[in-house]
């Protein structure tokens, strides 16, 4: 029997994470070992504990864990710790699958490119509403002529306040609010849509919702026009009410010349009303994409076949949401170009 | 009514076909001048015709402006100067300056004008704002609203952007007004917008991004799309009291699935009350003027809808989010 594939995880911060603990775990032919060393805030449920609990082994920490020679690690740290991670595992030669956002700056996320190029390594960004079977119905609608010439999209990933884990809300770690934690999924969307570069960023933010650090954005609107004249606006909100029966959803709606197409990717539910004291009942029941992407991650690894959604397209996401920022703390447009070095690179307007 | 009320309706054409019969639902006389399309409106609808824009005048108490945008002002204008009280289809005008100098004319003649931003009447946005006064969203944080349907090819002024001002000032302009409504003065505006023109199919859609006093954040998104499209709006208005949403798509009162036939889709999105829309805003407009009130929309409002949808399309020209200064003095660079 072949040697398995061997997968290392870093950090259980991201909760997807324990996600892809499952999703590996039931996979002949692979062995999982993970490592959280931290640090973490007291009273998270996380480390060796929670490894414990999962059945699933672990490593003292990422020269441990690298040291046992895994062909693919996947990145599921703070934000801002992806690039070192990303470094030092592909560095070791593993193929990598980075939680998004790819990191917390541009200079960030272009090392990771660098570093993965140089290692010869693949990496896929962990964006698994790619894999939605609605988005390739939208991705074949669209090649096949029938929507026509893409004119705007808008897309919604409203989630409630990220409670789990305190590092979402700690800028220095996630790199900001609602700005860094949604905008990259329907970002990554158009991406797969049009893959044009962004040119131009606007974004309007609140902190009105939830008691949050000063001056962390809960609430966010962000427009974008991309190289090809595209337009989109995204809304990465975390306007649920804790109260709510699911965590969220994402949307998006695509308008072109031929017509338009509106996906609920996560809309599909039993609905109901509860009849103690009138809450609502929702049951969703799309199957879940977690899978699809590691399958995908997977294949990438054993293969050295780079897929999608790739580094640049990690880029080019990331970008919009880090111009976002920049955007709502200056009260300006930021204008995105590509240099000749190949690198996306931002700047206010030279009239601010 | 102690006294019929006479209405000069000034043009015939889509938005015309609405006002018509709302203002003959109230009671009035109403008296059609048009360059074209006249006999054939009042013939589907009743009313009077007028041989000439001073004949319709000279008979009016009332002048109601529904034609093109780029028009208004001079029309409306005319009527004001004539100290007539002005009905004027939105938006009030086509520039800035010709909002400033109806403001002007309008304090100056002591004439009324109420500007037909007709989706106040509608409902499903009545009832938004009783929702929103109430507090059952809380204290409002950010909201999006969505206006889509097809490009409006019965009348070629619309695909000029000099005489219509394109989709923003024409279309998205009622969201504007209802985002302003609902959630107070604009200081901020930004745009991004897109035509594609292919051998004379227009389509057309923008974003624009607001920022109210009250810190709270807008999206209106707009799309005129082929033809064929169903004419829908959506909005969600989430506050720190819960979200409040509705889409017209998802919330119809029938769904018929019967054998195709009939014209396009509809110009204006169906309405949930018996009575249009449209004869609840002239039936209120007419009700405030002869009270000497204010009407569920004023001039003001209509002028300062008009005000952030110029900014918007200010904003999509010089890449750049425009402020707005305080009420009725325009906009600072």
């Amino acid at each position: 029997m072949a040697e398995p594939l061997r997968v290392g995880i870093v950090s259980f911060a991201h909760p997807h994470a324990l996600s892809y603990v499952a999703e590996l775990r039931q996979l002949a032919g692979v062995a999982v070992r993970v490592t959280d060393p931290g640090p973490w805030r007291d009273g998270d449920d996380r480390g060796r504990a929670l490894a414990a609990r999962l059945g699933v082994d672990y490593a003292d920490d990422l020269d441990d864990l690298l040291a046992w020679g895994p062909d693919a690690v996947v990145i599921a740290s703070e934000n801002a710790r992806h690039r070192a991670d990303v470094e030092r595992a592909a560095a070791a030669g593993a193929h990598i699958l980075c939680e998004k956002p790819l990191a917390t700056t541009l200079d960030d996320a272009h090392a990771i490119r660098d570093a993965v190029r140089a290692a010869g390594v693949t990496l896929t960004v962990a964006y698994p509403v790619r894999f939605a079977r609605a988005f390739g119905e939208l991705r074949e609608l669209h090649a096949s002529g029938r929507l026509g010439q893409l004119l705007a999209v808008r897309g919604s990933n409203n989630g409630k306040l990220p409670g789990d884990r305190a590092w979402f809300t700690d800028e220095e770690l996630s790199g900001g609010g609602a700005l860094m934690d949604h905008v990259v999924h329907v970002a990554d969307l158009v991406d797969g849509l049009a893959g044009a570069d962004p040119v131009a960023v606007t974004a309007v933010v609140n902190s009105t919702l939830h008691d949050v650090p000063a001056g962390l954005e809960t609430a966010g609107l962000v427009t974008v026009a991309y190289a090809d004249g595209l337009v989109a606006a995204i809304d990465c909100s975390w306007s649920r009410p804790a109260s709510a029966p699911t965590w969220g959803g994402l949307r998006i709606s695509v308008a072109g010349t031929g017509g338009s197409v509106d996906v609920d990717f996560f809309g599909r539910s039993v609905q109901g009303i509860a009849a103690d004291d009138g809450r609502a009942i929702e049951l969703p029941y799309a199957p879940g994409t977690d899978g699809d992407l590691i399958g995908e991650f997977l294949r990438a690894a054993r293969t050295g076949v780079q897929g999608e959604p790739d580094v640049e397209g990690g880029i080019r996401t990331v970008a919009v949401a880090l111009a976002a920022r920049e955007s709502a703390r200056s009260g300006r447009t930021v204008t995105l170009t590509r240099g000749a070095d190949g690198r996306l690179t931002f700047t206010p307007d030279a009239g601010s | 009514m102690s006294k019929e009320t006479v209405v000069a309706l000034i043009g015939a054409g889509g938005i015309a076909e609405f006002h018509l019969p709302a203002l003959l639902t109230t009671g009035a006389r109403v008296v059609v001048w048009s360059q074209e399309g006249a006999p054939e409106l009042v013939r589907r609808f009743g009313g009077e015709i007028a041989g000439s824009f001073e004949e319709a005048l000279g008979v009016a108490d009332v002048v109601d402006v529904a034609t093109p945008t780029d028009t208004h002002h001079a029309l409306a204008s005319a009527a004001l100067l004539a100290g007539k009280d002005v009905i004027l289809e939105k938006p009030v005008a086509r520039t800035a300056e010709q909002v400033s100098d109806l403001r002007r004319l309008s304090a100056e003649t002591g004439r009324r004008v109420f500007p037909g931003h007709v989706v106040r009447y509608f409902p499903e946005y009545a009832t938004l704002h009783a929702a929103v006064r109430d507090k059952v969203a809380g204290e409002l944080a950010v909201l999006r609203f969505v206006r889509s349907g097809a490009f409006p090819a019965r009348s070629a002024w619309f695909a000029d952007p000099a005489r219509s001002g394109g989709i923003i000032l024409d279309l998205m302009i009622h969201d504007i007004d209802i985002a302003r409504w609902i959630a107070g003065e604009v200081r901020r505006v930004s745009a991004v917008a897109r035509r594609i023109d292919s051998e004379g199919d227009v389509c057309e859609a923008a974003h624009v991004l607001l920022e109210h006093d009250s810190g709270a954040i807008t999206h209106v998104a707009g799309v005129w799309g082929p033809p064929h499209i169903d004419f829908t709006t959506e909005y969600s208005v989430a506050g720190t009291g819960g979200v409040l949403s509705h889409s017209s798509s998802a919330t119809k009162g029938l769904v018929a699935d019967v054998r195709p036939g009939g014209g396009p889709p509809p110009s204006v999105p169906a309405s949930a009350s018996a009575t249009s829309p449209f004869a609840l805003e002239v039936a209120d407009f007419l009700r405030a003027r002869e009270a000497g009130e204010d009407a569920r929309v004023t001039f003001e409002d209509g002028a300062r809808a008009a005000e952030i949808a110029l900014a918007a399309i200010e904003s999509t020209t010089t890449g750049q989010p425009v402020l707005l200064d305080a009420v009725g003095a325009g906009t600072r660079g």
